[in-house]
């Protein structure tokens, strides 16, 4: 039996009816129209799906829309400011971090929440906190350098 | 092709309906009036969405890590799981807690795996745990993966029952009828399989912290820094002697011999698995190079692994030798980086 559900997603309250067993991802792709967010393994190995409740990167497939109300949800939809595109985003385009894009979404999230605690990280510390998003095109040796180059982007503008 | 194999039924997940309480009360009470059901206990998910998807290998379909063995390969299909409830335990804040009690520390099942890698109590007092929390498969199901969900779930490699078995972490069950508790070695029976009842919940974890110094580590053999079940695991948890003798003693400053020692191994028996002689080889005496290969030797001979696509049997007792030599090491390593005021309180 669908329930009426009300997501907070990007800073927007959406309500809509949901069965409980529709996942956040399948709720933020079918159900808002947030095709951002990529689902690919539909069991927590790959990070597509990857996005921010309350600051904090979560596999979207492996959690229930339904358990996700009352929290704040960031899609890559909301990482740019309008038009402009956020330092990490840029970054990714200019270094070449985006091939296929499938990943790019998980990737940017990610290392939005790890920028926001670590404003200055190592590459180890990248690495690290990347571990759960994998890519199959670019080898991540550009999607570090991407971070890195954000990192100190962000740095000097602050 | 069985009869329920349809890429639809695995394109979601099955059906089921939610109730999320708001108390533990509530939740004991609703599982004990609605036992007629059938209801999973639902924490971080990220076993459970995982298990409960049905599993689509086509029969007759060999995987690429079977390739190269001889002997039958059974592909592994099974269709969704029925379930009536899903209930969570996400609305319930007295689950998801690490407080003191004296000299116990209590762990909450809902604290996550990355709550329990953060802690920096855990890390000083319960570093084994620690190091297997910040193992655990990446970030992602770090954030959303809980200890009580790795423990329920019962596997024998599980990255925070091995630790938990070598330091002893008493699991306190719940129901409406009342509460007992556990020792992890008597909760787990086999592979996914533990002691809970169906009307139980787990509430917490309680570990006894020893008055005189201690350490403990583990340590993880997998393929891959990340998102890997591990090939062995081992976890060794250490209490001395409190010594103050003299400096130029061959004892190190602040603790002397070994009073108890537990060794517990992951993914070389059908449950996490504990070596009392293993430990038994360590106390009474210093921990030396010799008697961290002796115990090392014997945690070896005791394993019971299996061959499978991580690796062999011959391969793992192998290696359960190298990670208990390794494990016991580090914690010689953390008693000499303890200052010994720490040591002492
Ligand atoms: C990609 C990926 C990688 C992984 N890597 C690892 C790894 O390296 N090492 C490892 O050990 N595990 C790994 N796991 C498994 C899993 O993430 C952990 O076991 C996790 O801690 C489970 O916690 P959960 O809260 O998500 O449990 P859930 O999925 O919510 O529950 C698991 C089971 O326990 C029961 N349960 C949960 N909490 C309670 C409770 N309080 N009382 C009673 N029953 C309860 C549930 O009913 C269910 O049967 C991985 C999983 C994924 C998806």
């Amino acid at each position: 039996m669908k329930k009426i559900v009300t997501l907070n997603v990007n800073g927007l309250d959406y309500e809509t009816a949901l069965e409980p067993r529709r996942t956040l991802a399948e709720a933020l792709r079918y159900d808002l129209g947030l095709t951002g967010t990529k689902i690919g393994c539909k069991i927590g190995d790959c990070g597509a799906c990857t996005v921010l409740i309350d600051g904090v990167p979560s596999s979207s497939c492996l959690v229930l829309a339904i358990e996700a109300e009352g929290h704040e949800i960031m899609t890559i939809e909301g990482v740019a400011d309008g038009n402009k595109l956020h330092p990490l985003q840029e970054a990714f385009v200019e270094v070449g971090a985006i091939q296929c894009g499938f990943c790019t979404p998980g990737m940017v999230l990610t290392a939005l929440a790890l920028l926001k605690d670590n404003s200055d990280p190592t590459d180890a510390q990248i690495r690290r906190a990347l571990s759960g998003n994998l890519c199959r095109c670019t080898g991540y040796q550009k999607i570090v350098e991407a971070v890195r180059e954000a990192a100190k982007r962000m740095l000097r503008t602050c | 092709m069985s009869y329920w194999y349809k890429p639809e039924r695995l394109m979601r997940l099955p059906q089921f309906d939610y109730h999320a309480p708001g108390n533990l009360v509530d939740a004991l009470n609703w599982l004990r009036d609605n036992e007629h059901l059938n209801v999973r206990i639902l924490a971080g998910g990220t076993d459970l969405l995982v298990d409960i998807r049905g599993k689509a290998i086509p029969d007759g379909h060999r995987p690429r890590c079977q390739e190269h063995r001889s002997g039958a390969w059974h592909a592994r299909s099974s269709p969704p799981a029925e379930i009536d409830y899903m209930l969570a335990l996400s609305h319930i804040p007295e689950l998801r807690t690490i407080s003191h009690d004296g000299n116990r520390l209590l762990i909450g099942s809902m604290t996550t795996i990355a709550e329990l890698e953060d802690s920096a109590d855990i890390r000083t007092k319960l570093s084994a745990l620690s190091d297997g929390a910040a193992q655990l498969g990446s970030p992602l199901v770090r954030n959303r993966g809980t200890f009580g969900g790795n423990l329920c779930n019962a596997r024998p490699a599980a990255d925070t029952a091995i630790p938990t078995l070598a330091l002893s972490g008493k699991l306190v069950l719940v129901s409406a009828h009342g509460e007992r508790t556990v020792e992890h070695d008597d909760f787990v029976i086999g592979p996914g399989e533990s002691v809970i009842k169906p009307d139980e919940i787990l509430k917490e974890v309680i570990f006894d912290l020893p008055d005189n110094p201690s350490a403990s580590a583990y340590i993880k053999l997998a393929n891959r820094k990340a998102l890997e079940i591990s090939v062995v695991g081992a976890a060794a948890s250490l209490t001395f002697e409190r010594n103050d003798s003299s400096p130029g003693s061959t004892e190190i400053a602040g603790f002397g011999k070994v009073i108890n020692a537990r060794i517990a191994l992951g993914a070389v028996a059908p449950k996490p698995l504990l070596i009392p002689d293993a430990g038994k080889a360590l106390i009474g005496g210093e921990l030396t190079d010799e008697t961290i290969l002796e115990s090392a030797r014997i945690a070896s001979e005791k394993a019971r692994p299996i061959t499978d696509h991580r690796g062999s049997a011959e391969y793992r007792r192998m290696m359960v030798e190298v990670l208990v030599k390794r494990a016991l090491t580090k914690c010689r390593e953390r008693m000499l980086k303890q200052p010994v005021a720490e040591v002492q309180s």
